[in-house]
């Protein structure tokens, strides 16, 4: 298998990393990266727990190769936080207790976190479609909902 | 497996002239890459179109509607001017995949992948859509019902790139709708789907009426006898049970892991009534 060095932007780094020629992101990511906040399950694109930014927009990482991502931003649940601070919408997971098993955690607050970039004020509605690729098998939707919905109040006032 | 990134169509036709039949143009991949993964495909070289510069955007001049073929699904859910009479691009769009998927799916990928289960191919056939295609020397267009020839095969030849969808919405009044019928509302393959469009004159009688219809047969199709059977009368329940029927009747489903062909058919017709009688309703609104 043929590898070769690829130059990412990842969290706001450039990061030099070889892998195979046919590497997914995902590979990347949770491979040479060792950025395992990003969970490898489907490789599908069924369960959305591999989801990370890209752009600013949320993708699964398991259907990107990285050739695809060369020059462009690749944002990860442990580049979420600033300066230390937790991001809203997981200071919001916490108070809302929206987390069970937490498996699926990192890709439900990527996906929330593309949704709320490009939405800052969803509805319960709109929350449930952009979600609808995220599977949380603890099937605790109910307040991963309300904990987005506080999320993106809480961004709307700046906090 | 070698990644080569084109940048420009003629660079990309060349390259897959060179690399032979071992080479896939490489888009969104959403599709392709689970293909090669399960090992339903096997390529040596994917060639990376997916950023080449001008294939990207929606552009209406006039009546006419260009789709570039690197159009995100979700850009097309998002599109202002598919809001109204052209809501069914819409309604597609936004049943392919999760939010994820859609964030990387290309309307050309959609296209050219040539599912028999395609969500955007039956809207693209209710709104008689060509397809440009783009090889090294030359672009040419063909009706969508010629490019697509079986599942997963197309008239595209070795070289050509699919470049972009056009279509011309009719004249007057107008209205479209699109129904799938999955197990559940996201993420789901369709069982059915029907995408129609119905125009009618100033008394409300119907001048034209498109209905086509995907995973029923191995590729989406017209039911034109359907279209026939409305077209110049009035828009009635009576008239789209029997157009229900007709797409029924032309339909030729398998029976696979998701629906049987009895129940695929059963679908078929439902299905036609539902979308044609959304369409009516939409006749209404803006009557």
């Amino acid at each position: 298998m043929s590898t070769r060095l690829f130059r990412l932007h990842v969290n706001g780094a450039v990061r030099e990393v070889e892998a195979s020629e046919s590497a997914t992101l995902l590979d990347v990511l949770r491979g040479p990266l060792a950025l395992v906040g990003t969970k490898a399950n489907c490789l599908e694109a069924e369960c959305g727990v591999c989801t990370v930014l890209l752009d600013g927009r949320a993708v699964t990482s398991c259907l990107v190769l990285a050739a695809q991502c060369e020059d462009r931003e690749v944002v990860t649940i442990e580049g979420l936080a600033e300066a230390g601070e937790p991001h809203p919408l997981q200071s919001a997971f916490l108070e809302h207790g929206a987390v069970q098993c937490g498996y699926c955690i990192p890709g439900m607050i990527m996906t929330a976190a593309g949704l709320l970039r490009e939405k800052h004020d969803p509805d319960d509605e709109e929350i449930r479609e952009a979600m609808a690729g995220t599977l949380c098998r603890c099937t605790g939707y109910g307040k991963i909902v309300a904990a987005i919905k506080a999320a993106a109040r809480n961004m709307r006032q700046g906090r | 497996m070698h990644v080569h990134r084109a940048t420009s169509v003629r660079q990309a036709a060349t390259m897959m002239a060179a690399l032979g039949a071992g080479a896939r143009f490489l888009a969104g991949g959403t599709d392709l890459l689970i293909q090669l993964r399960r090992g339903a495909l096997a390529c040596d070289h994917l060639i990376d179109i997916g950023r080449i510069a001008g294939l990207d955007g929606i552009a209406i001049e006039g009546d006419a509607v260009r789709i570039g073929a690197l159009t995100l699904h979700h850009a097309v859910e998002r599109h202002a001017g598919f809001a109204g009479p052209l809501r069914s691009l819409i309604e597609a769009s936004r049943v392919v995949g999760g939010w994820q998927v859609r964030n990387m799916a290309t309307i050309g990928g959609n296209v050219a992948n040539a599912s028999p289960a395609a969500d955007l191919v039956p809207v693209l056939l209710s709104l008689d859509a060509t397809v440009e295609l783009t090889g090294a020397d030359e672009t040419r267009r063909l009706p969508l019902p010629q490019f697509l020839l079986g599942p997963r095969r197309t008239a595209a030849r070795r070289d050509e790139v699919l470049t972009a969808c056009h279509f011309v919405p009719p004249a007057g009044r107008h209205a479209t709708a699109f129904l799938k019928a999955g197990r559940r509302k996201a993420m789901e393959i369709s069982i059915v789907n029907v995408a129609a469009l119905l125009a009618v004159d100033d008394a409300g009688r119907c001048r034209s009426a498109r209905i086509a219809l995907g995973a029923v047969g191995p590729v989406a199709f017209r039911a034109t006898d359907a279209e026939t059977g409305l077209q110049g009368g009035p828009l009635s329940d009576e008239a789209f049970e029997e157009a229900g029927a007709a797409a029924a009747a032309a339909s030729t489903p398998i029976a696979d892991v998701r629906a049987s062909a009895v129940y695929r058919r059963h679908l078929a017709a439902r299905l036609t009534v539902k979308t044609l009688r959304l369409c009516r309703e939409r006749l209404q609104e803006v009557a």
